[in-house]
């Protein structure tokens, strides 16, 4: 059956029966966007991907009592980011509670060379953004959510969902300006 | 919530300075308000809107992995499978009452209240229960009550 045609209501319905083609068509509608959220918050396809099937596992499990207050993708959007943000924090307490080796910090030649150009692109420089940042322009300016919908996905408010995108906008040009003026 | 007339200009750089320089990524809201402002004063934010172009051009360029195909097959694997069609006209009732699925709750609501109203019909229509009180409490409001045990002897 061609569930293409269906309201997202109708589509989340049939899913949480079983059936197959409504389950595959809301997977190919929302998986993209989970793993490209979930890649750009934690920088690792493996973590990603893990993240994505983890958001789908509870949304197979909440889908029977489905209320559509919001859009199934900002649900799911919602559980993606807070499973990285546990991960994220898992990490920066690994990486405290882990002792400094000494080791020799110079980089080889084509080491350091790669490591210039991962930071010359704009990647590298989202990445290094603070998390909830990283959070809103990976949203809005990446994604291509409404406004209304990044803050509801973020539990924040609009007025706060654009404190953050124009903070973290700000800081990418500083860095892009700074690099320019050390090349000159 | 700002309207065409009341948009100031402080507003429309808030604008480009959160949302970038394409008024497409705009909060639907504000946006033909920030246009229209725009295009009556081109000059007081076209160094706002080159700054903030170079970035979104730059967030085109960006290069993001899709997700493997494997990993959509790996979801389906875990989702739920179809439950097994019921036959007869019960089962079309329930499907159609329950279309996720008559579970526990649903399932014990329903037969409290189908046992209720069987109860409460065969109770009322038995006569058990039907006493002097009740025969003077009809008698009270001026109704029938078919006894007579009210006729003084």
């Amino acid at each position: 059956m061609c569930v293409s045609g269906l309201s997202e209501l109708d589509q989340i319905t049939r899913a949480a029966g079983g059936n197959r083609a409504a389950q595959a068509a809301l997977v190919n509608r929302n998986m993209p966007i989970i793993f490209r959220v979930a890649y750009r918050m934690l920088q690792d396809r493996a973590e990603a991907e893990d993240v994505t099937q983890e958001t789908f596992l509870r949304a197979w499990k909440v889908l029977p009592d489905w209320q559509p207050k919001a859009k199934f993708s900002t649900w799911a959007c919602t559980v993606a980011l807070n499973l990285c943000r546990d991960r994220l924090r898992k990490k920066k307490l690994v990486l405290m509670d882990q002792v400094p080796e000494r080791v020799d910090t110079a980089l080889r030649p084509e080491e350091a060379l790669a490591s210039q150009q991962a930071q010359a692109g704009i990647t590298a420089r989202i990445a290094e953004l603070p998390d909830r940042q990283r959070e809103a322009l990976t949203l809005c300016a990446l994604e291509g959510l409404t406004n209304i919908e990044a803050a509801a996905s973020m539990n924040v408010s609009v007025h706060a969902l654009e404190s953050l995108l124009a903070r973290a906008r700000r800081t990418l040009r500083a860095s892009l300006t700074s690099e320019l003026a050390g090349e000159k | 919530m700002m309207t065409t007339e009341t948009i100031s200009p402080e507003r429309v750089l808030e604008l480009i300075e959160a949302y970038g320089a394409e008024p497409g990524a705009w909060p639907n809201e504000e946006r033909a308000g920030a246009i229209a402002l725009l295009a009556r004063q081109p000059e007081r934010f076209a160094a706002a809107l080159s700054a903030a172009r170079e970035l979104d051009q730059l967030f085109l360029t960006e290069p993001v992995p899709e997700p493997r195909p494997e990993l959509a097959a790996a979801i389906l694997a875990s989702a739920p499978a179809a439950r097994p069609v019921r036959q007869g006209w019960i089962g079309a009732l329930a499907a159609n009452m329950f279309p996720q699925g008559a579970r526990w709750p649903a399932g014990a609501a329903l037969a409290s209240l189908v046992m209720g109203v069987f109860g409460g019909y065969a109770y009322a229509s038995s006569g058990i229960g039907y006493d002097q009180a009740d025969a003077a409490y009809y008698a009270a409001f001026g109704l029938d009550t078919g006894e007579d045990w009210l006729v003084s002897e």
